[in-house]
């Protein structure tokens, strides 16, 4: 099957006061359309640098990276970023906030009122049409980051970009956005790539969960794949051996890199 | 070779028309009638567990010789034998030996040997093409399945990456085994991984765990070749009696011993007295009390980068 997204021999250097600083090397991997992937590892390890190479914010210094066989060289409403930070714009309504993107990108070929449809239906999807008026200093955390993905969905990107989107919500909240985001990806069959640090998380969301090694010059070190059927209950999963199992190879990588430096063979 | 994993181990050599594989050597512990029974076999090319690695040109893992091409099906279940694994050997294209060893998967026998494989035209994963786990299935074959290593990482990963032979005593600690946890869960405590020679660009590492009570070998030895390919020097070793072996000490020269001669002919050679071996080796095998020993050359580009040593 032909993959969504191709990254290829990418790497990042950065160049810094103290010469060139190697981010990631030697990336190579394909997502497949329709697919979730969490890309998990530790502080410094490069996982947002590279969802940041995928969403165009940065340009590779090595490979390339393909999206429906076409280069990515910037950034593009074919890819849907939302970010830990909710960046909201403070002095809009929600449904100004997604009607902004939802103009950028249809707003050369389609009327107001269509483009309002469009905010409206991406604020339904995400359970925050209720709060539609209301300007993100009046609504919590998690509802920020409900109108975050909203503003995501309604460009319909091809991917849908996710840098620890629930990172900064509190236990409960995170769970249930969590479960809200597995219902509109199975709505809407969105391509996912998330950056996380939480296992349970990529665990219950994700098909293939991209293990990196430590920075500097990080890389990809192990992939597994989650073929827990969907969809998937957390309540339900806790008990299940796969899940288990799963979940405990996610730590076990983990554990072993932050408690060990790498030695060569 | 009863109390190890591994307990038969056979060589298949192309006869001088390299149109049949013939008996090159066995170790079949108390297997004698299986022993009995193979000597006086040989295989054409696709035909048996050797001719089929042969004919695919990579490491096969039989899990069930019933409904196989497997002719010696009720020879080995009368043994305990229950599973075969077959590692051909090339040297570019061509084929220098298969060999082949057998498991049984009773509850005494506990331990795993897994085929890794990568396919450069489909990726940079390297996945489990095939693998046997005895009773250690349930907690350790499911992760197995699911995961795939890259160039550097796990047993697989690392042998990949260096083309050599890797070992890792005790799995349990450190970073580098990244199956830890299931593994110490179901007693599997050494590993050692060993990059394969197969026609073609695809990658095949053969991974084998190790449990403590029926360790895959008594002793594990990786020699390297000196760059004028003269002498092999002991890289690593571990002996399940005396622990880590010192790095070095005295070099086998090219043709002389199991060791020397597998670096000679790229072909596995297999000691049935492992404490008649010349030098050093013998001396170590005799007092550690070694039966046997299987000296495994590991190619690369038709060049022999490694000779490891399992003894019995």
């Amino acid at each position: 099957m032909k993959p969504m997204l191709s990254i290829q021999g990418v790497g990042m250097t950065f160049a810094t006061k103290r010469g060139p600083f190697v981010a990631l090397r030697d990336i190579d991997l394909e997502v497949q359309r329709g697919e979730f992937v969490s890309l998990i590892g530790h502080s410094g390890c490069g996982k947002s640098t590279l969802l940041n190479l995928v969403a165009g914010l940065t340009t590779p210094t090595q490979g390339v990276l393909l999206l429906d066989d076409r280069e990515l060289k910037g950034p593009g409403p074919d890819r849907g970023v939302v970010f830990q930070n909710h960046s909201l714009l403070p002095w809009l309504s929600c449904t100004d906030n997604v009607l902004l993107a939802v103009e950028r990108v249809f707003g050369q070929k389609e009327g107001k009122a269509a483009l309002h449809d469009r905010a409206k239906a991406a604020l339904d999807l995400v359970g925050m049409n209720h709060a539609a008026a209301k300007r993100p200093h009046e609504i919590s955390g998690g509802m920020k980051q409900r109108v975050g993905i909203a503003r995501a969905l309604a460009m319909e990107p091809k991917m849908l970009l996710m840098d620890e989107p629930f990172g900064a919500l509190d236990a409960l909240t995170r769970a249930r956005l969590q479960d809200e985001l597995m219902k509109i990806v199975a709505t809407t069959g969105a391509t996912v790539m998330m950056v996380t640090h939480d296992v349970d998380e990529a665990v219950l969301l994700s098909d293939r969960i991209v293990m990196m090694t430590n920075g500097p010059a990080a890389t990809i070190g192990e992939v597994l794949r989650v073929d827990l059927p969907r969809p998937r209950n957390r309540v339900e999963l806790v008990e299940d051996r796969g899940y288990v199992q799963c979940r405990k190879e996610v730590i076990d990588f983990l554990y072993m890199r932050h408690s060990h430096v790498e030695r060569t063979a | 070779m009863s109390t190890t994993f591994i307990r038969v181990a056979e060589v298949w050599v192309p006869d001088a028309g390299r149109t049949l594989l013939e008996f090159g050597g066995g170790l079949y512990g108390r297997a004698r009638r299986f022993g009995a029974l193979s000597r006086s076999m040989c295989f054409g090319r696709g035909e048996g567990l050797p001719g089929e690695a042969w004919e695919s040109g990579r490491p096969i893992v039989l899990q069930k010789f019933e409904g196989s091409n497997f002719r010696r099906t009720e020879a080995a279940l009368a043994e305990g034998l229950t599973c075969g694994i077959a590692l051909p050997i090339f040297a570019g294209d061509l084929l220098t030996a298969v060999l082949v060893l057998f498991c049984g998967d009773d509850a005494a026998h506990a331990g795993a040997i897994e085929v890794w494989h990568n396919d450069p035209a489909a990726g940079k994963d390297m996945t489990l093409a095939d693998g046997y786990y005895g009773n250690t299935a349930d907690a350790f074959e499911f992760i197995s399945r699911r995961t795939s290593f890259r160039p550097g990482t796990g047993l697989p990963g690392l042998a990949w990456q260096s083309g050599l032979p890797v070992f890792m005593p005790d799995l349990g600690k450190g970073g580098r085994f990244l199956r830890a946890d299931s593994a110490v869960k179901v007693g599997i405590n050494r590993g050692f991984a060993i990059p394969c020679s197969t026609r073609g660009p695809d990658t095949y590492v053969m991974a084998f765990l190790s449990a403590l009570a029926t360790p895959i070998v008594r002793r594990f030895e990786c020699w390297l070749p000196e760059p004028d390919g003269s002498t092999l020097r002991r890289r690593e070793g571990f002996c399940e009696q005396a622990g880590a072996l010192d790095v070095g000490g005295e070099p086998v020269a090219r043709g002389i011993g199991a060791l020397g001669r597998a670096l000679a002919s790229c072909v596995p050679v297999i000691a049935e007295r492992a404490a008649a071996e010349p030098g050093a080796v013998g001396l170590a095998a005799a007092a550690h009390g070694l039966d046997s020993l299987v000296a495994l050359p590991v190619l690369r580009d038709g060049r022999v980068v490694a000779v490891v040593g399992w003894y019995f």
